[in-house]
């Protein structure tokens, strides 16, 4: 994949996460957004020849570094969703959309939940994840059509 | 539906990656690792923002001094517009004034020389100044707007005196002679002495060529020239200037030279005394 490719990947992972730094700042109440982190399993879906363990883990360094987060955190889920993708990229191709948004809703829960129980426990809240769960999956759709757009126009 | 061969995909490659990650993963969040690393980039992205505020309050500071400056600049060329308004509105006004005292005068002076006749006022059209200072012909127009009846051969005033009478028409136009003009004659009376002043095509001057003594007459430098009414169309007694000087062209042969009263060059408004 071209370099300029890889950039475009980034920007739009970059959009997410300052998305989900905005979204937070509002502090509404049990609304948590995972949008950085669907952006990124969304082009792993869309071109897993493309993305493999390498991308996946610069991806998430450059997260981790940018966004202040622990270094490491990103890289091992990006690389772990990015593994599971991959295994399971042909079954993803004959899921429905429904099929699809329960199982990135899923992996955006899991992500929300290891995050919590990592940098703040005292935070984690099964209410929370719940609706997290319903959030993110209103995002996926949203996400997933704005994503391919961008791909067909750009790669 | 894939765009490629179905492959099997090798775990080790993701395994290590996330051994790497739990491992640099844990060094951060235990021992704080990376901390500097991460501060470093932040301050970077601290630093990064403030001066993307700074740039962006200076840019707005500028556009809007500019905007200020703009506005400023708009308000003092409308102010001057104004302003300019006002001073031409007055000075109209005042040249507005200034006329109609002109005419009232013109009319009051008009009333002095009128001899029953019926006075008028009319405005200068055009004037040949080139003419008038140089050359022989001393002409001017005066306007005629409301076409009043006027005929030709009829006095033109100014202040208390005479500058030159009508000599043609022409559509809205009179045209009037000056006494300076050399083809104009005036029948003149200097003390009891009546002779025929002739245009010398100079400005406000006039002469009388004659062949008397004029001692006899008394005539001599700064005596005051006045109309005979000889010529049936000044009334008399109308003082029209002064001797300016007497010179001898030959023996029994004198050359009286008239400086005028009138100036048409200092009027705007001319008197035509019309017929009753």
């Amino acid at each position: 994949m071209k370099f300029s490719s890889h950039i475009l990947i980034v920007i739009t992972i970059f959009w997410g996460f300052w998305l989900d730094n905005l979204i937070s700042e509002f502090d509404i109440y049990l609304v948590e957004t995972c949008i950085g982190f669907l952006t990124v399993s969304y082009w792993i879906y869309a071109i897993p020849e493309r993305i493999q363990s390498s991308a996946a883990l610069f991806y998430g360094l450059f997260v981790d570094l940018f966004f202040g987060t622990a270094i490491g955190f990103h890289m091992l889920f990006f690389a772990g969703i990015s593994y599971v993708i991959h295994v399971y990229v042909f079954r993803f191709r004959i899921f429905s959309y429904l099929q699809l948004i329960i199982f990135f809703a899923g992996s955006s829960v899991f992500y929300l939940a290891c995050k919590y129980l990592i940098f703040s426990p005292e935070n984690y809240s099964y209410l929370l994840l719940i609706s997290s769960f319903f959030i993110n999956a209103l995002l996926w759709l949203p996400i997933y059509f704005g994503m391919r757009a961008l791909r067909r126009n750009f790669f | 539906m894939a765009r490629t061969t179905p492959t099997h995909t090798p775990a080790l490659k993701y395994i290590l990656a996330c051994l790497l990650s739990m491992a640099l993963l844990f060094s951060d969040v235990r021992y704080q690792t990376f901390s500097p690393l991460r501060g470093s980039i932040q301050a970077v992205g601290i630093y990064s923002q403030l001066f993307l505020e700074s740039f962006a309050s200076k840019l707005f500071a500028f556009t809007s001094t500019y905007e200020d400056q703009k506005t400023l600049t708009r308000q003092n060329a409308e102010l001057r517009s104004e302003l300019q308004k006002i001073e031409n509105k007055l000075f109209l006004k005042e040249q507005s004034q200034r006329i109609s005292t002109d005419i009232i005068n013109m009319q009051d002076r008009l009333k002095e020389l009128a001899d029953q006749r019926h006075p008028q006022v009319f405005k200068i059209a055009s004037f040949g100044l080139k003419d008038y200072l140089c050359c022989s012909q001393h002409i001017l127009h005066l306007q005629n707007p409301s076409e009043f009846d006027i005929s030709i051969n009829l006095p033109v005033a100014v202040d208390k005196t005479f500058v030159g009478q009508t000599s043609k028409k022409n559509l809205n136009l009179i045209e009037v002679i000056l006494f300076s003009d050399i083809s104009h004659i005036l029948p003149v009376k200097i003390n009891e002495f009546h002779c025929n002043a002739q245009g010398t095509g100079k400005p406000m001057l006039v002469k009388c060529i004659v062949n008397k003594e004029l001692k006899i007459f008394g005539i001599q430098e700064n005596i005051k020239v006045m109309t005979s009414g000889l010529g049936g169309i000044f009334p008399k007694d109308i003082r029209i200037g002064r001797v300016l000087s007497i010179n001898k062209m030959s023996s029994n042969k004198f050359e009286i030279e008239i400086t005028l009263d009138g100036n048409p060059m200092e009027h705007n408004y001319f008197g035509i005394l019309a017929s009753s």
